[in-house]
């Protein structure tokens, strides 16, 4: 009788402990498949989303170019950054690029927006265009925090380290540097000077210098580095001074150039002396000489945006502008004064960085996908992050 | 002889254990069966992609056909680093269309053993029919002398 007793305890011990591992083990078996299928899911739906972003061109086509565009415009039914006039896929139209840009002046996409055109609630996302390569300062500063130029008298030099993206350095690539420089004599008739330098190339660490000697003692200067290796280009614009931020917005849609007056001090009036694309042509040319007329004046109230149209340049692919502005520079008084633009980020390993940051430690799930793109005739590397909220 | 009356008991144990395992079992082979999309398969899909879209871009550029005619390999092992994923290794190979090999030294880059190691290896093949010769300004010439490509990739 004991003993029948005990082998019952002992089956029900052994029936409990089987229980209670099958109650731990099936939901954790359960929950791991789970977590894989969310994880499939969420790479297919980021597939899904980069292909749409990359491929679409949305909906008006050209949704990028519409005059006016408000904020957050109502009147685009379906979100793509794709050219429509392209032929080949993944050729991406600035003009929608450049609506995604926080802070445009003439109105851009804001994330929650953009989130809810691409049917994203639920998810963050991160959508980032970075040049094939780094190009940094020689010790490995972003240039965005350290200019590589150096101007000593009439000299200038520059040193840059070109490395691939896994920051292995870059042998042997091909860098042409252009010069834009003002000349420091604060005159009336203070032009611009355009120097076009020779190439030179990287050595086995990827670092390269370069220098000439100007003509006069610069006060702005612009130089436009033209990295390349096995003809894969990229463009870094660097200024050898502090660039003045807040002398005008710059715009570029289809084809019209337009400028806009922030809201900076000093408050005085601004002429628009000269405008330069920057193209994927290795010479510049001038585009637009001002005349310090009306007309090119950028101020408050009616003056405060410029515009010009000028036909056939989209075609022309420019990828920045620069422009020289007589204006006022606080504690210098009025003098030629060099900006770049439209991209906020011209200097940086990222050309372009839309969207919420990935928190990659914590979004453990966070999906990553990589395409190349083309931009205004130069390829980049479109980055797309995608998690769960 | 009691402890022979108390088989039923120990029978019972038995049958327990066997149910355990059957339902075990149940549930093991109802996952192995759900039909879960595995995770290589996405894995060489998106890296298929990114080998696509890179050659395409090459192609696109006038730069692969270059590369391949001329036999540039330094300037196509040098493109092909720089536009894909610094954590992908690559291994190109060229054919002719007898199927003889192109490209005697490999064009490779990371580790070759993680090619026969890895389980998850995308593999693409993309055509070239020939690389057009400039004449003049209006003309350019092309002789009909086919290559197959085939782009090896895997992550680190």
């Amino acid at each position: 009788m004991v003993s029948a007793v005990y082998d019952h305890l002992v089956a029900i011990v052994i029936v409990g402990a089987i229980f209670i591992s099958t109650v731990v083990v099936v939901p954790t078996l359960s929950f791991i498949n789970l977590q894989t299928v969310d994880q499939h899911q969420l790479r297919n739906l980021a597939v899904n989303i980069f292909n749409a972003i990359l491929l679409d061109a949305g909906e008006p086509i050209d949704w990028g170019s519409m005059d006016p565009f408000y904020m957050n415009d109502t009147r685009i039914r379906r979100f793509g950054l794709a050219s429509a006039e392209a032929s080949s896929p993944y050729v991406l139209d600035p003009d929608k690029v450049q609506r995604l840009v926080v802070g445009n002046p003439l109105n851009y996409c804001d994330y929650e927006y953009v989130r809810q055109l691409l049917g994203l609630e639920g998810y963050g996302f991160q959508l980032r265009i970075l040049p094939p390569f780094n190009v940094t300062c020689t010790d490995g500063t972003p240039i965005t925090e350290k200019s590589p130029i150096e101007i000593n008298g009439d000299d200038l030099s520059y040193s840059i380290k070109v490395t691939y993206l896994d920051g292995t350095p870059l042998p042997n690539a091909v860098v042409r540097a252009t010069i834009v420089c003002t000349s420091s004599a604060g005159s009336w008739t203070s032009g611009l000077e355009i120097i076009t330098r020779p190439a030179v190339y990287t050595n086995p660490l990827g670092i390269c210098s370069d220098s000439v000697e100007l003509d006069y003692r610069a006060r702005d200067i612009i130089v436009i580095l033209r990295i390349s290796t096995a003809d894969v280009a990229t463009l870094v614009v660097t200024f050898g001074t502090t660039p003045a931020d807040d002398i005008a917005k710059i715009n570029f849609v289809g084809d019209t150039l337009i400028l806009t007056m922030p809201d900076a001090t000093p408050r005085a009036a601004r002429w628009v002396d000269y405008i330069i694309p920057v193209t994927n042509e290795e010479e510049l040319e001038f585009l637009y000489n001002g005349t310090r007329g009306v007309d090119d004046m950028l101020n408050y109230g009616s003056f405060r945006v410029w515009s010009r149209q000028f036909n056939g340049l989209r075609k022309r692919n420019p990828i920045i502008f620069i422009l020289a502005f007589w204006a006022v520079i606080q504690g210098e008084g009025r003098r030629e004064v060099l900006v770049a633009g439209p991209y906020q980020n011209l200097l940086g390993y990222t050309v372009f960085e839309y969207g919420e940051q990935p928190d990659t430690m914590s979004d453990s799930s966070a999906v990553r996908i990589q395409r190349n793109v083309i931009i205004a005739g130069y390829t980049y590397i479109a980055e797309f992050w995608l998690w769960k909220e | 002889m009691k402890k022979l009356a108390n088989k039923s008991a120990q029978i019972r144990v038995i049958e327990v254990f066997l149910a355990s395992f059957i339902i075990a079992f149940a549930f093991s082979f109802a996952n192995i069966m759900t039909g879960l999309p595995t995770s290589p398969k996405y894995e060489e899909t998106e890296l298929e992609k990114v080998g696509y879209n890179t050659l395409y871009d090459l192609d696109k550029m006038g730069l692969l056909p270059r590369f391949i005619y001329n036999e540039e390999w330094t300037n196509l092992t040098a493109a092909l680093r720089v536009l894909l994923p610094y954590d992908v290794y690559f291994n190109l190979t060229i054919y002719y269309l007898n199927g003889t090999k192109v490209n005697h030294p490999p064009i490779l880059y990371g580790d070759p053993q993680a090619f026969s190691d890895s389980k998850y290896v995308a593999s693409i093949t993309y055509g070239l029919v020939n690389c057009p010769s400039r004449v003049n300004a209006t003309y350019y010439r092309a002789i009909y002398e086919p290559r197959t490509i085939i782009l090896q990739l895997v992550r680190r």
